[in-house]
């Protein structure tokens, strides 16, 4: 009797040791990528902020060195980080009305809906690079097609350069918000289609006209919708600069360069840049200082939103 | 008197909704037209700029954007990578999608929480160089392969608990049945799971394949040593860096054509798929 149930408790634990393997087996790929391309290379840029390292000679210790290059030798830098700031800024100004706006219309009845919303979504289907080497080409300012059709059009008299030190960064705004509207669009509609039908029709029964309802009803319920959608759209606009990096290259004279391109030159050196070289310490350092500076505003921006919650 | 004051009201509001939707869906499309229709003009003709509509047909240049600029390899390039990126993303994902909804096990909640900061961390740029040296080390930076798992794992967090959340709305019944008959771990997930939730695995599979076809920035950097690897966005951003580029407008225009046509096909046919997974998961874009 005793060893019957000993017998059976051996063999139940078998049973789960066995199955415990199994699903060891089974999350092992997804582990194996976790490890390699997440938290191995993660503690590399860790461990290289406090080295001077090339990747031909052997690293040397050199503490905060790295850092303190960064905080007081490097305006550069701090200039991207600035850019940053414009062009995040700039893109979500235009950006987030612009696709709330296009949300309330396939909201409301329309003809040729999916129509529309197909065509609007298409530029996040294609690629950010393609596309602005082809707005790189539209924008040309000695024979592109933008220029050509504002004179054509009598808005302006004489070609703009669109890639000039004062105008670069517009452009690559521009190109950002050409892409970045379907998206968020989306995002806009599917919170908007969970306000209750029987709101609106509260608020009609009370009088109250569309801005009215948009104001007092529809906005009060979409709070932690736009809440999600502008922490996205602030981190997707912090850390994007594909586009930037095919139209500008960061350029002319640094006009353009946004923070994460900076991290990105400091360990691919682009092109042209002779005298570039590699620093991977140094870029170490500066990688974990964009990423702490993205966090952190986005933890502002957390902290603010959730204020504006409770008052 | 009042209720025609209202309409006209209302007409005007028409107007002016379909007037704004119209001139966006312009501003939209104007430049995909443009590059697609500038691919078969000639180079005179695309750098004079004009009309939008080529005054002549010309396929000559997807002759020798394929034969002479190598895009037939490049175009081949980005299927591999499409595909490899597709198949193994479905693979892994809605294995550990599986584990999470359906088992405990040890480290369970940490592992979660790993994927989870995994999404929110921006690891993209700042793990490139030393994902490079790695791949370096085990003599595989001259491959694609490494921009195959690159992509998943930037990914993976939004897909594992799209497919687990998925996986929970299937009953445990189902299973536990399979298992009373003597079903194995693995062929009740092959089996049973797989064909169950195959709508998911379409819109993991479809983003996964978006991200692969469209990805610059990684697979530049794992074909910088090896031209012929180089896929389609790679090749047609480098004829800006190229020598004869200037001279070339046409070359390039072909070349992203056979980039973003195929994939608004793709979006043609599966534009469902693509705005309800984007909503149900919040897959970022």
């Amino acid at each position: 009797m005793n060893t019957d149930l000993n017998f059976r408790k051996k063999q139940k634990r078998i049973r789960i040791v066995k199955s415990t393997l199994v699903t060891y087996m089974m999350l092992l790929p997804c582990l194996i990528i976790l490890v390699f391309f997440v938290v191995y290379p993660l503690l590399w840029v860790l461990r290289y902020a406090f080295f001077e390292y090339d990747g031909f000679r052997t690293a040397k210790f050199t503490g905060m060195d790295n850092f303190i290059r960064l905080f007081t030798r490097d305006a550069d830098y701090w200039k991207s980080v600035g850019n940053t700031a414009i062009y995040a800024i700039g893109k979500l100004i235009i950006t987030v009305p612009l696709s709330f706006m296009l949300a309330l219309l396939f909201n409301s009845r329309l003809r040729m809906k999916s129509l529309f919303k197909a065509v609007v979504f298409m530029p996040t289907v294609i690629s950010t690079a393609v596309m602005s080497m082809i707005f790189y080409f539209m924008f040309n300012s000695y024979n592109g097609i933008v220029n050509q059709l504002l004179m054509k059009a009598s808005l302006i008299a004489q070609p703009i350069e669109w890639f000039g030190r004062d105008t670069a960064m517009l452009t690559a705004i521009l190109v950002a918000i050409w892409g970045a509207v379907g998206n968020y669009m989306i995002y806009f509609l599917s919170g908007l289609q969970t306000v209750p039908e029987e709101l609106y029709e509260v608020a009609k029964l009370d009088g109250a006209n569309y801005f009215q309802t948009l104001l007092y009803v529809v906005l009060p319920v979409l709070g932690p919708v736009l809440q999600t959608v502008l922490m996205l759209a602030i981190i997707t606009s912090l850390k994007g600069f594909e586009s930037i990096m095919v139209l500008t290259g960061g350029g002319p004279a640094g006009a353009t360069d946004v923070m994460y391109l900076y991290v990105y030159r400091t360990f691919f050196p682009m092109q042209g840049e002779a005298t570039f070289i590699p620093q991977y310490g140094y870029g170490s350092a500066v990688a974990i200082v964009t990423a702490l500076i993205a966090g952190a505003v986005t933890v502002v921006y957390l902290r603010a939103s959730s204020k504006m919650d409770s008052e | 008197m009042r209720s025609k004051k209202i309409r006209w009201h209302q007409v005007l509001l028409e107007f002016f909704k379909y007037t704004f939707l119209i001139i966006f869906c312009i501003v939209v499309i104007y430049p995909v037209l443009y590059a697609v229709l500038g691919s078969f003009k000639s180079n005179y003709e695309v750098t004079l700029g004009g009309t939008l509509w080529p005054k002549e047909w010309l396929f000559t240049n997807y002759k020798e954007a394929l034969e002479q600029f190598d895009f037939l390899k490049y175009a081949i390039n980005s299927i591999f990578l499409g595909f490899v990126t597709t198949v193994v993303s479905i693979f892994i994902c809605s294995l550990a999608a599986y584990c999470f909804a359906r088992k405990e096990f040890v480290g369970k909640t940490l592992l979660e929480n790993v994927i989870l900061g995994t999404m929110f961390v921006t690891v993209g740029t700042v793990t490139l160089r030393p994902i490079y040296q790695l791949m370096v080390k085990i003599n595989m930076h001259n491959s694609l392969m490494p921009v195959v798992f690159i992509i998943i794992a930037a990914n993976l967090g939004t897909y594992v608990f799209l497919i687990s959340k998925f996986i929970k709305g299937v009953p445990v019944q189902l299973d536990e049945a399979a298992r009373i008959d003597g079903a194995g771990e693995f062929r009740i997930f092959f089996q049973i799971i797989l064909p169950l939730i195959k709508p998911v695995l379409g819109v993991v599979g479809l983003f996964s394949f978006r991200s692969a076809w469209n990805d610059y920035i990684n697979s530049n950097i794992f074909t910088m040593t090896r031209p012929d690897l180089k896929t389609l966005t790679v090749g047609v951003v480098s004829l800006r860096n190229g020598l004869q580029a200037a001279a070339q407008w046409n070359i390039m225009l072909a070349g992203a054509a056979l980039s973003i046509v195929p994939m608004l096909i793709v979006y043609a046919l599966t534009n469902k798929t693509f705005i309800t997974g984007l909503t149900d998961g919040g897959v970022k874009g």
